[in-house]
């Protein structure tokens, strides 16, 4: 059954036209895939999330070219640079700003940019930043990916719009994969958006994202999860990051059953300062899981993280992060807090903080709080006339402010601060 | 219980209020008609937060009897937003820190609850403006966290900021003097000053005389140890001034005294 799967994957990739070094990594990735043990409790990464119900024998490339039904954008058309959408395997690009167009920035389907951007995508797809060997899901990613964004954007390039990827999935399986690459100088925002259009079926999504942050370029990419409520979803989210290079993500939970995501920062060069920033808003049951690693492996870098989890019903969250200091990395500044908020006494959130400090003149603090509203909060704003709900919702949104306030670009944080706002008053997000 | 004539905002008969089963204010008894200002004074633990906090609702304050009336209403009954809505404010002694909450987002919320149609951004944005040049404070400050990382004085003066958009019938300062240097209580007397009109009544709650040289009282009231023990004219402030309160008994012994 498996070889008739390998098989699959060998003949789509060839019905597809892509290139000889592409089959070849997918026919390997499926053979790690293959040979790797799915999570269990007992791994330390996995002891806090279940992943029983995923079926692992089952995966498979999805059909060609699932059509989900057509969703309104996240945003006007026009206040993005580059507009690529996503619909099961199939991907357009719906629209390029003269901006863009004049600044050479390429945006086009992953599989479209392994033939004819051919050398820079063989370079570093699936090679330094998630490669199959990261793991299972990593792998099956490798494996399986279609459709995809490429995002190249030229060494001394400044997009002043974002540009824009939408995913949309239907009842398919779905395996998204972006590539970020910014030239030396360059600045650009991205938003990825994911979601559904059939909200109530169950649906897989296993993602892989690699940001390859060009010396002294700045980057924004910023993530949000809008997937059904009945959606399982994995996230693999690493970058690596140049001398004097910025970066900030931004990663928005709000959809799904069941959430992973695995977000890395790697800082290569000196002068490197990263922002990553997560905000959860989860309900109902759901779940969702936030491993993070901020990888100082040179001088005079700097990182700071901002997790943030309001749970509500009797959801439940896991926030671990990684500040890891390599011994050569000495004058590293590295700052990491997660603060969870809990609407009712039904949730739980499990924050676990690490630090591996090899280098001895390092800067680094963390630090984590659960709270619950405090009252006497509801009280002051009641005293200024705001009901019990207006109250609760003013808090929640203060709450994420700290967390839109550190994405750059007013187009994608208003785009995200609805989101959050449409599910806080429990219509459907975008 | 009605108001006694149309006139009167606020009656208070009779108010015993306990915090944690020790009763803290033993029956107060006390009128604001429209457009007066009323200063209450007493020393330190003697209640007056207590009355402050009870009027407006506070859930940990639990009002054992007597009533409470606003514009003919019985306020006991009504939540502290419903108070609110009706024309009641208070400036807190210790406002809450509201973390991601901005100045100007609140209070655009905060003023809207209480009017019929939605005042528009921009309309908003000149009231705020014009109030808070009145203040002379920073426009900086409207797009800051509420009460997060101010000073004492900040904070004071946000709660006057609060007061002067949300133009309420009672306005109740809670030791808004406290924590101000005497120019920026001139500021803020000002600014209550200016507010002072015929419909608006005010209670002054203080333990130094000294905010009263700005506001001028029309009543002064005298609470000790959760009972109003004396009433008058502006002349009991500056006779409290020069006397304390040991007068009236070991009990009430001033720690500023
Ligand atoms: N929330 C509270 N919990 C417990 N005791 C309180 C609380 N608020 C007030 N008290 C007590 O009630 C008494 C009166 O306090 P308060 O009204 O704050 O006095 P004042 O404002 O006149 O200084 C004091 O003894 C104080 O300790
Ligand atoms: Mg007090």
């Amino acid at each position: 059954m498996t070889s008739t799967t390998r098989d699959l994957i060998t003949d789509l990739s060839t019905s597809h036209g892509e290139p000889g070094w592409l089959r070849e990594r997918r026919a390997a990735a499926w053979h790690v895939y293959e040979t790797t043990p799915a999570p269990t409790w007992s791994d330390e990464e996995w002891r806090r999330t279940d992943t029983s119900w995923v079926d692992w024998d089952g995966a498979a490339p999805a059909a060609n070219g699932a059509d989900p039904a057509r969703l309104a954008l996240p945003m006007e058309v026009s206040s993005a640079s580059v507009l690529l959408r996503q619909r099961g395997s199939m991907v357009e690009v719906l629209y390029t700003s003269p901006e863009a167009r004049d600044a050479d920035v390429t945006v086009v389907s992953l599989a479209a940019a392994a033939g004819s951007d051919g050398s820079m995508v063989a370079d570093r797809l699936g090679t330094d930043l998630a490669p199959p060997s990261a793991g299972k899901l990593q792998a099956m990613n490798a494996a399986l990916w279609s459709g995809g964004a490429f995002v190249r954007v030229p060494e001394g390039a400044k997009l002043t719009a974002p540009i824009v990827i939408v995913i949309d999935a239907a009842d398919q399986p779905i395996f998204p994969r972006t590539l970020v690459s910014t030239g030396a100088g360059s600045s650009a925002d991205v938003l990825e958006w994911w979601r559904s259009s059939q909200a109530a079926t169950p649906g897989f999504a296993n993602g892989c994202v690699e940001l390859f942050v060009g010396a002294g370029s700045k980057l924004s990419y910023t993530h949000v999860q809008a997937w059904g409520s009945h959606t399982g979803s994995f996230l693999t989210q690493y970058a690596s990051v140049a001398r004097d290079a910025e970066l900030a993500t931004t990663n928005v939970t709000l959809g799904g059953r069941f959430h992973k995501g695995a977000i890395a920062a790697t800082l290569t060069g000196p002068g490197a300062n990263v922002r990553l920033n997560g905000m959860a808003y989860l309900d109902g049951e759901q779940f969702a899981d936030h491993h993070t690693l901020q990888d100082h492996r040179t001088t005079d870098a700097a990182s700071d993280l901002l997790y943030v989890n309001v749970l509500d019903g009797s959801a439940r969250s896991v926030y671990a992060g990684t500040i890891m200091v390599q011994p050569h990395a000495q004058r590293s500044n590295a700052y990491q807090q997660n603060r969870n908020l809990m609407l009712q006494r039904g949730p739980r959130a499990d924050s676990i903080p690490r630090l591996e400090i090899m280098a001895d003149d390092v800067r680094c603090t963390h630090g984590s709080t659960t709270s619950t509203i405090d009252p006497m909060h509801l009280y002051y704003l009641g005293s200024r006339g705001l009901g019990l709900d207006q109250a609760r919702s003013l808090i929640v949104d203060g709450t994420f402010e700290p967390v839109l306030d550190r994405i750059p670009d007013a187009t994608v944080r208003s785009a995200v601060r609805t989101a959050v706002r449409a599910k806080l008053h429990g219509t459907a997000a975008a | 219980m009605t108001a006694t004539n149309g006139q009167t905002t606020l009656s208070i008969r009779d108010l015993h209020v306990s915090v944690e089963d020790a009763e803290i204010l033993r029956g107060v008894t006390l009128d604001i008609p429209a457009g007066e200002v009323h200063a209450l004074m007493g020393p330190n633990g003697s209640g007056k937060s207590t009355l402050a906090n009870a009027l407006m609702g506070h859930p940990a304050y639990d009002v054992t009897a007597g009533q409470v009336h606003f514009k003919g209403q019985d306020v006991l009954e009504l939540e502290t937003d419903e108070r609110a809505r009706l024309g009641m404010f208070l400036a807190f002694q210790y406002p809450a820190e509201i973390p991601g909450v901005r100045v100007a987002s609140f209070l655009r919320l905060a003023l809207n609850a209480r009017r019929e149609t939605e005042i528009s951004v921009m309309a908003f944005r000149r009231l705020l403006m014009e109030k808070m040049q009145m203040l002379r404070m920073d426009p900086k400050f409207a797009s800051r966290y509420l009460n997060e990382g101010f000073s004492g004085g900040e904070k004071k003066r946000n709660e006057i900021l609060q007061l002067a958009v949300l133009e309420p019938e009672l306005a109740i300062l809670d030791e808004t003097d406290s924590g101000l240097d005497i120019d920026a209580l001139r500021i803020v007397a000002d600014g209550v000053n200016r507010l002072r009109g015929s419909d608006l009544g005010v209670l002054v709650i203080t333990h130094y005389q000294r905010l009263l040289n700005y506001i001028e009282p029309d009543r002064v009231h005298v609470l000790i140890d959760g009972r109003v023990v004396e009433s008058g004219g502006k002349e009991l402030a500056e006779r409290l001034e020069a006397e304390g309160y040991e007068r009236y008994g070991a009990a009430a012994a001033s720690e500023d005294a």
